[in-house]
């Protein structure tokens, strides 16, 4: 959520006229820039062309949901994404449910990801899951400092597969993998999990960065690569990960 | 060129002038964000504060020598007119019942924050104590006293005294909300009670059945208020849900600007959750033409956003002159029987 507290905030991006999509497979139009782009003061700048960044254009575009129990960090990963910040301390939750977009250049293609974020207070399940079926992909996340974050996480599983596409990308992450103090669910745990239910798993940190872009990448090429179908590439989800994967508290690189 | 740059030269500067003249914390202690418009707010305060003294001689007068805030036609067009801050808790706790709650049933706020304590919804809460308007001074730890400490407190209570609720997400902002203005735990307390067991349907509940049918019966008025936003909603497959069910949740809080949330709380504690309705149909309908705009899913959901700031809802004394105007007539009767349709539909969907 962002404060609204600003009068009179201009937004600017209103205006920006629509540009088709360079290739345009899949939906093909394209979105205003990203939500939340401000003129400081309101002042208007003439001189300047309509804003626009890189996330106006895009070859591919993708549904990712972010799920997982209340207070295990999906904004938290999402901001950090999408702003490359850690805003300690000045997060609201998350309330019903909200998206962002990002563009990334995957090998060449620009791929647009939708990131629905979501609130992860049970009740509030009936009303977000009605958003599973049209996701292409679900980042499922726990708490490595709560418990009871992990013990659910077969709960959100049997929830996923009731509402999920069959082949939706499903991905397991273990968050705050920076506290090295707090925490109570070890590295193993989660992998032993992760590999019962046949998922790709990592430990991410929105407070250090840890394999957060990872996460998002490793997503958007096994997307991309499901939808070009290009027979000259071979993409295996789990080996790119295991292969990337960093490990919290660790300076291999 | 040349002219253009020197426009902006001025404006920055008006800008600037502005902002050293206005506090960096609002009135009720929220700091403003860094894309705050001083000089418009400037501008927009030189008028309001005319309105606001005006309004508090009158409830001066209004209140002189009573002892206890009586209902009636002349109260109703005050209430609706703007509460002076000062008087707020006052006439919250009067017109809502809250005042009639915590004087026939006194200790009980107390005995519900010594109850035995449910693990579950402690953790709940404390889940989101520190995510409860962190840009708020009171709410900082080093704050004293800190509100976090009040807020936890008032929801505690609340979860034991109602534990078919117990604690759901958007609670903590309205009691923050309700702690801000009458900074007094009981006094939340039996806002709050009044809010959720009496003024509101069941929108917080686990099955969340109160805040689905909303939803939807807004829908339905805007298929019958403004029928080409509807159509946009059909067209893109957006479900209402997605787009305004914070609105519903949290009471505008976050939404929209404090000041104006405060004057929407002023009717909902007197009138009743119809003005809920009021609100979005006006912020809707105003906007129909930025709406129909959208080509996608996301256009319609980024409008959603648009459309709830800027001008129209920051000058809350003419919104709310608005909202009782330009949605047109909104009888009880209409209301009471789309919720009741609302809520079969769902019901059986459901099931």
């Amino acid at each position: 959520m962002s404060r609204k507290k600003g009068l009179r905030g201009k937004t600017a991006s209103s205006s920006s006229p629509s540009k088709d999509s360079p290739a345009g497979k899949s939906t093909g139009k394209t979105v205003r820039g990203s939500p939340g782009i401000v003129q400081m003061n309101g002042v208007v700048h003439p001189s300047r062309p309509p804003i626009s960044n890189s996330s106006e254009f895009y070859d591919i575009s993708f549904k990712v949901m972010l799920v997982g129990d209340s207070g295990v960090g999906k904004t938290c990963l999402l901001v950090r994404f999408k702003d490359g910040a850690f805003l300690a301390g000045s997060f609201i939750s998350t309330v019903g449910i909200d998206f962002r977009n990002k563009v990334m250049n995957i090998d060449g293609v620009k791929v647009k990801l939708q990131i629905w974020d979501t609130a992860g207070q049970e009740r509030f399940r009936s009303v977000t899951h009605a958003y599973y079926r049209d996701a292409h992909a679900l980042l499922l996340l726990y708490d490595v400092t709560n418990k009871s974050s992990f013990d659910n996480i077969q709960s959100w599983l049997t929830e996923i597969h009731e509402y999920a596409q069959q082949d939706v990308v499903l991905m397991l992450l273990g968050n705050k993998a920076d506290s090295a103090h707090d925490r109570v669910v070890k590295r193993e745990d989660g992998e032993r999990l992760a590999k019962e239910f046949g998922v790709p798993f990592m430990e991410t940190s929105a407070r250090s960065g840890l394999n957060v872009e990872l996460a998002f990448t490793a997503v958007a090429k096994e997307l991309k690569h499901r939808s070009t179908k290009d027979p000259s590439e071979k993409f295996k989800l789990q080996e790119y990960v295991s292969k990337e994967v960093k490990v919290a508290g660790c300076c291999r690189s | 060129m040349e002219k253009s740059k020197s426009t902006n030269g001025t404006q920055v500067l008006a800008a600037s002038r502005a902002q050293d003249r206005v506090d960096r914390l609002d009135p009720y202690g929220f700091e403003r964000s860094v894309d705050f418009d001083y000089a418009s707010y400037e501008e927009l305060m030189s008028e309001y504060l005319v309105v606001l003294t005006r309004r508090s001689i009158k409830w001066s007068k209004l209140l002189k020598g009573k002892g206890k805030v009586q209902k009636n036609v002349k109260l109703k067009r005050y209430v609706r007119k703007g509460i002076p801050n000062e008087h707020r808790a006052l006439v919250w706790m009067a017109a809502s019942g809250a005042q009639d709650q915590l004087e026939k049933n006194p200790g009980y706020y107390q005995s519900m924050l010594e109850a035995q304590h449910d693990p579950k919804l402690v953790e709940t809460i404390r889940t989101d104590l520190h995510r409860t308007f962190p840009d708020n001074v009171h709410f900082r730890k080093t704050s004293n006293p800190c509100l976090q400490k009040a807020l936890y407190n008032v929801l505690l209570a609340y979860g034991h005294h109602n534990p078919a609720v117990g604690y759901c997400q958007g609670m903590n902002f309205i009691a923050g909300y309700l702690l801000i203005i009458t900074k007094d735990e009981e006094k939340s307390f039996w806002l709050m009670d009044a809010l959720l067991g009496k003024i509101l349907p069941d929108y917080y509940t686990p099955a969340m059945l109160g805040l689905k049918a909303d939803q939807e019966v807004l829908g339905e008025l805007v298929k019958v208020k403004t029928p080409r936003v509807w159509q946009v909603m059909s067209d893109h497959n957006v479900m209402w849900t997605l787009v305004v069910s914070r609105w519903f949740i949290c009471l505008y809080i976050d939404i929209l600007p404090v000041e104006t949330v405060l004057r929407i709380w002023d009717c909902l504690f007197y009138e009743g959750s119809k003005i809920l309705f009021r609100v979005a149909l006006t912020v809707i309908h105003h906007n129909q033409a930025l709406i129909e705009k959208a080509q996608s899913l996301p256009d319609v959901c980024q409008a959603f956003k648009e459309i709830v700031r800027g001008p129209l809802v920051d000058e809350c004394h003419t919104f709310m002159q608005k909202i009782f105007s330009e949605p047109g007539s909104l009888s009880k009767a209409t209301l009471t029987k789309l919720r009741t349709t609302c809520r079969a539909r769902i019901v059986a969907e459901e099931s």
